[in-house]
């Protein structure tokens, strides 16, 4: 059974490089610009399907010039063609309407699978994949670390507060993709080179949904509020029995 | 007009997560009056305990197609709900639930909303929701307005409400699920033994071991002294990125969020994307050799020693 496979990624900030300026409190974020950690995550999940069952895998941003840098780096890995949906003003879109922008990308292609990271490095929100299966339609599979393939159906393995939850789901589907489903692989100088003669349509939206009814503030610093003992040159015996007391006193023991 | 609040609760195993009460807490203290919808199968006891907790209303949606978390049928409990109870606000848990629920909510409802808030408060007709961003150093307020917001809230954020209060009233809520057709099947749950046997999510002590600890063979350690205190098992990225931990032990940005009322870092420096899974938790002990490691910022108790001499003498004093 081979797979067309949608998978959908984002350009964010290189989290390692942000510094908060002690002064104003404000983040400051690095020009360093990566494909989001789970986004990178998801291309590969669809790449290892495409290589096991056969398929097409196309991948899609939405985002300024430079968002480009993502698609070109999925067609690197193995990503068959891309898609840019040009959209200077997506730091303004709110979750949902990021999500309709990308659900009117993606809606005239007949796909089998969707695949998204579960959330973005940068706002960590984990709702535009949501979103966007509702506005298609389609159900959703999520915090997913594990995918086979059973017959005429896939089989996930789902992270959840009490342990890994297995889930069974026909296409079309949408799926999330979590931290601990693979580790992806490095493009390299033959995919970086190929790469170059595959295509990327650049698509100029007709509508650029704005965000309805939320706004958000300029990130800052939360004020230090820690005031905790420290104990520091005492020998291990009587710190630890200051500890204990202190666990004591806090009834924790 | 829409007016008050609908607050999601979770259930496992018939009974209210602890999550289902910090989410009472931030409702109760934002508006009134606060609706508590309980979807499951079996769940009346879970009902009966979060009447209880604070709030003026309890829908029930009992029924086997909510026997496990699928988000098809649990979407549809939750819509039933909001046209049941027509509140101003919908409140989720930060649960991988709710976070999963939400957004899906939220589209079918066209309202906006805020993931994972640590504070909320109202400011004139907007509901703003603070959450952390970008690693969680640095925090945003997000300013929600409409006939219908909606946000989830950060695991720990709010302490529990208490049960056993005054009884609110308890109805059923019908769903009907006949045009939904199950297109996710749920084949079973694989429970995760964190050391101890308890479940990370759940646990009210965790002992967390990092890299400090030089070798794998030394998470005996800190396996020891999570025995002696009856807690889980948890372990840092570098730690589980060197293989010596299993990836669900993880806690941090790529790994667990949790809130224990006792988390104690040993030989972990506290990198942000660390801290940001853990630093909702109630007391904070944190044990290692460099003074100026960034995880004695968060610690309300802390040694700066050798943890190789600190750890064991706490197994020892904790058991004497």
């Amino acid at each position: 059974m081979a797979f067309s496979i949608v998978v959908l990624v984002k350009q964010t900030p290189d989290l390692n490089a942000i510094r908060v300026d002690k002064s104003t409190g404000k983040a400051l974020l690095g020009d360093q610009l990566v494909m989001s950690s789970a986004d990178a995550i998801a291309v590969e999940a669809a790449l290892q399907l495409k290589e096991a069952h056969g398929g097409e895998v196309t991948v899609v941003t939405a985002g300024p010039a430079s968002a480009r840098d993502v698609v070109q780096r999925s067609l690197a890995m193995g990503a068959d063609r891309g898609i840019h949906v040009q959209c200077d003003s997506i730091g303004e879109l709110d979750t949902l309407a990021a999500a309709r922008l990308l659900s009117d990308a993606v809606r005239g292609f007949s796909f089998d699978l969707l695949f998204a990271g579960q959330n973005s490095d940068d706002y960590e929100s984990g709702q535009v994949g949501a979103q966007v299966a509702e506005l298609l339609g389609l159900p959703q599979v999520s915090w997913v670390t594990g995918i086979e393939v059973a017959g005429d159906e896939l089989r996930f393995e789902r992270d959840t507060e009490d342990g890994k939850q297995g889930v069974v789901a026909s296409t079309p589907l949408v799926v999330l993709t979590a931290d601990g489903l693979n580790e992806p692989r490095y493009p390299s100088l033959k995919g970086i080179m190929a790469a170059k003669k595959k295509p990327i349509d650049a698509v100029v939206p007709i509508n650029v949904p704005a965000a309805a009814g939320i706004s958000w503030s300029e990130p800052l610093a939360p004020s230090k509020t820690s005031s905790g003992v420290i104990i520091q040159d005492k020998p291990a015996a009587e710190a630890v029995a200051e500890l204990v007391d202190w666990l004591k006193t806090n009834k924790l023991v | 007009m829409p007016s008050g609040i609908l607050i999601v609760t979770e259930t496992l195993e018939g009974a209210l997560r602890p999550a289902s009460l910090e989410l009472v807490t931030a409702a109760v203290g934002l508006a009134q009056p606060v609706t508590a919808l309980v979807p499951g199968a079996g769940v009346a006891s879970a009902a009966q305990d979060v009447a209880t907790a604070g709030v003026a209303r309890v829908l029930v949606a009992d029924a086997d197609r909510l026997n496990s978390f699928t988000t098809d049928a649990f979407a549809t409990a939750v819509e039933a709900a909001i046209k049941a109870a027509d509140p101003a606000v919908v409140l989720f848990a930060g649960t991988t639930s709710g976070r999963d629920l939400a957004p899906r909510i939220a589209a079918r409802f066209n309202a906006p909303l805020a993931a994972n808030a640590v504070g909320l408060r109202l400011d004139g007709a907007a509901l703003i929701a603070t959450r952390p961003v970008l690693g969680g150093r640095v925090q945003t307020d997000v300013r929600l307005e409409g006939q219908l917001v909606m946000a989830s809230i950060g695991p720990g954020a709010f302490e529990r409400a208490s049960v056993g209060g005054a009884p609110a009233t308890i109805e059923a809520l019908d769903v009907d699920f006949s045009s939904i057709p199950e297109r996710v099947r749920v084949t079973g749950v694989a429970t995760v033994d964190a050391g101890g046997g308890a479940t990370l999510a759940n646990a009210e002590v965790i002992v967390a071991g990092g890299r400090g600890l030089k070798e794998p063979g030394n998470f005996a350690l800190v396996e020891a002294l999570a025995s002696q205190l009856g807690g889980a098992v948890a372990a840092s990225r570098a730690v589980v990125d060197a293989g010596w931990r299993p990836h669900q032990e993880q806690i941090g940005q790529t790994g667990k969020t949790v809130a224990p009322k006792l988390y104690i870092a040993i030989g972990i420096s506290g990198a942000v994307q660390h801290n940001v899974g853990m630093q909702g938790s109630d007391h904070i002990v944190a044990i290692n050799r460099d003074p100026d490691a960034p995880i004695f910022k968060l610690a309300s108790f802390g040694i700066v020693g050798d943890l190789f001499e600190v750890v064991p003498e706490l197994t020892k004093q904790l058991g004497g």
